[in-house]
């Protein structure tokens, strides 16, 4: 699945991450915790390969840090979902072509597109809404449409790095329930974050980096 | 299907960054139609100045016993030589006539009837050979002829106008080099912040995994369109203008169709290099 070997890099002048090992399981639903500037990010940018490491291997289902071409980068990402505290959806296309334009900038037929975006718009709720532009959405909607984005083309783990950062309380419980039911169904999740309650709520494996390494696997009842 | 959707997209990021396409346009007209303007000058002046100073003209003076048939015989062996173009014989009273249009009667007077000049020849050389060497060269060839008593050529101007003509070639050379140099990189920093204006679009289709081809094309194609439009923008603005330098200034001047061919040649070229080189900062993997 993924797997991080001896894990070394350095961003700049900074050695953000020192000798970190990892692995994630099919179908695992993991925490990241770690203060600010603790790699969490990094880490995540490792496994879509937007980083590559100084020393050690990354795997991801059959691609390897190490032996990957340019070229077969995309081909990874096609299995990686990935998604933020930001959205980041485009401002200027509806919810509907937002998911579709994941389709269509790998090159999928248009058959395909229809039928794969609708039915994940279902599975997200958002359905009603896939002709609204997208502020005119809430922040919890608008996370929904980036997750439906980041699950359009049924990738085996979904990258999410702080995904409740911007949304109150509530509609980030509503997130994480989501999330659960993605879960669930198969898909893999690696989650970034700083909302210990969260954590506390819907406790799953959770991972602490400090001092750019592993300290520690902790059980989530520990955390204060 | 692909290709439909690559030309959709490039063509909707017109719409989707419509100030920036049009700053990018903009800038591309500007440029070119300068680019055109002042290479349409240069060609237009650098032609004149050949048409007028371009042909050397020789003074040959010859030996007043000379009869016409000799003298036609001599028109013959001169008008053979390579560098000459034409040759025209100046009789004494024409020679005198021109003098009186310059000098007025009273020069028939100081001349008390007589007529001091010489039957000459007035041989003009081909536009070729208006280089010093080479007029010298003909000037011996003409000298070395029976019955030629003198050739006359104004070395000095020649001199003078091969200098000018050399000097502002290289600075009209120069000015455009730099016209030229200044305009690519208006043009390729103005595409370059059109790109720039949509970085997440280009971030959201790394992640999603598009591949590196599927990034650039629309990108690309918008450079290309831009470069196209601006182009013919400056083609028309080039026509319009040298009609109304041609209408008040410059009667004589005509606009090859190359122009218009070249200036949509280096819009199309300047926009998809643009484009294409703006885009891969964004595609490191
Ligand atoms: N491109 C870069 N150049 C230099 N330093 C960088 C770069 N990217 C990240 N860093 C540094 O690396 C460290 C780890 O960054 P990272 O974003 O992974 O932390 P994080 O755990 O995600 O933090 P946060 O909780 O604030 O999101 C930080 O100190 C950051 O300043
Ligand atoms: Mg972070």
């Amino acid at each position: 699945m993924i797997e991080l070997f001896n894990i070394s890099i350095q961003l700049g002048k900074r050695q953000v991450l020192e000798q970190v090992s990892l692995k994630i399981n099919k179908g695992e639903f993991v925490y990241l915790i770690g203060q600010t500037g603790s790699g969490k990010t990094t880490l995540l940018r490792l496994i879509y390969m937007d980083v590559f490491p100084d020393r050690g291997n990354v795997i991801v289902d059959s691609y390897s840090s190490s032996t990957i071409l340019p070229r077969h980068v995309p081909f990874l990402r096609r299995k990686v979902g990935v998604i933020f505290q930001d959205f980041k959806l485009l401002p200027d296309r509806n919810v509907y072509d937002n998911i579709a334009f994941a389709l269509q900038v790998i090159g999928a037929p248009q058959r395909t597109i229809k039928s794969r975006v609708l039915s994940v718009l279902t599975r997200v709720g958002l359905h009603h809404k896939r002709y609204q532009m997208p502020q005119r959405l809430s922040g919890g909607e608008q996370q929904r449409v980036a997750i439906a984005r980041a699950l359009v083309n049924k990738p085996f783990i979904l990258l999410a790095d702080e995904p409740t950062g911007n949304l109150d309380p509530q509609v980030a419980r509503d997130i994480l329930h989501l999330l659960e039911n993605i879960n669930r169904s198969g898909t893999a999740i690696l989650m970034a974050t700083h909302n210990y309650d969260l954590i506390r709520q819907y406790p799953h494996r959770t991972l602490v980096l400090e001092n750019g390494n592993f300290s520690r696997e902790i059980n989530p009842e520990e955390l204060a | 299907m692909r290709l439909l959707f690559l030309l959709k997209e490039g063509i909707a990021g017109f719409k989707r960054a419509r100030l920036a396409a049009t700053i990018s346009i903009a800038t591309i007209t500007l440029s070119l139609s300068l680019i055109g303007m002042f290479a349409l000058l240069v060609h237009h002046l650098s032609a004149q100045f050949q048409q007028t100073y371009g042909r050397i003209q020789l003074e040959v003076f010859i030996d007043p016993a000379i009869d016409s048939a000799q003298r036609q015989a001599l028109e013959g062996r001169i008008q053979q030589l390579a560098a000459v173009e034409a040759v025209q014989y100046v009789s004494p009273e024409m020679t005198l006539q021109r003098f009186q249009q310059d000098f007025g009667d009273d020069l028939l007077t100081v001349l008390e009837g007589e007529n001091p000049f010489p039957p000459s020849l007035q041989v003009i050389l081909k536009k070729e050979y208006a280089e010093l060497e080479k007029v010298e060269a003909a000037v011996e060839a003409i000298r070395a002829l029976p019955q030629v008593d003198e050739v006359i050529f104004q070395e000095k101007f020649i001199r003078l106008i091969n200098r000018y003509f050399f000097i502002g070639l290289i600075v009209a050379t120069t000015i455009g080099a730099t016209i030229f140099f200044i305009s690519t990189m208006l043009i390729f920093n103005t595409i370059r912040l059109t790109i720039h204006s949509r970085k997440t679009v280009i971030e959201i289709m790394r992640l999603v995994g598009a591949t590196h081809f599927f990034i650039k094309a629309p990108f690309v194609i918008e450079g290309l369109l831009q470069g196209l439009i601006g182009s013919l923008l400056a083609s028309g603005a080039l026509w319009l203008m040298s009609d109304l330098l041609r209408a008040f200034f410059l009667p004589g001047l005509t606009i090859p169709w190359m122009y218009f061919l070249f200036l949509c040649g280096t819009g199309i070229l300047l926009g998809l290099l643009g484009s294409y080189f703006s885009i891969g900062k964004y595609l490191k993997f």
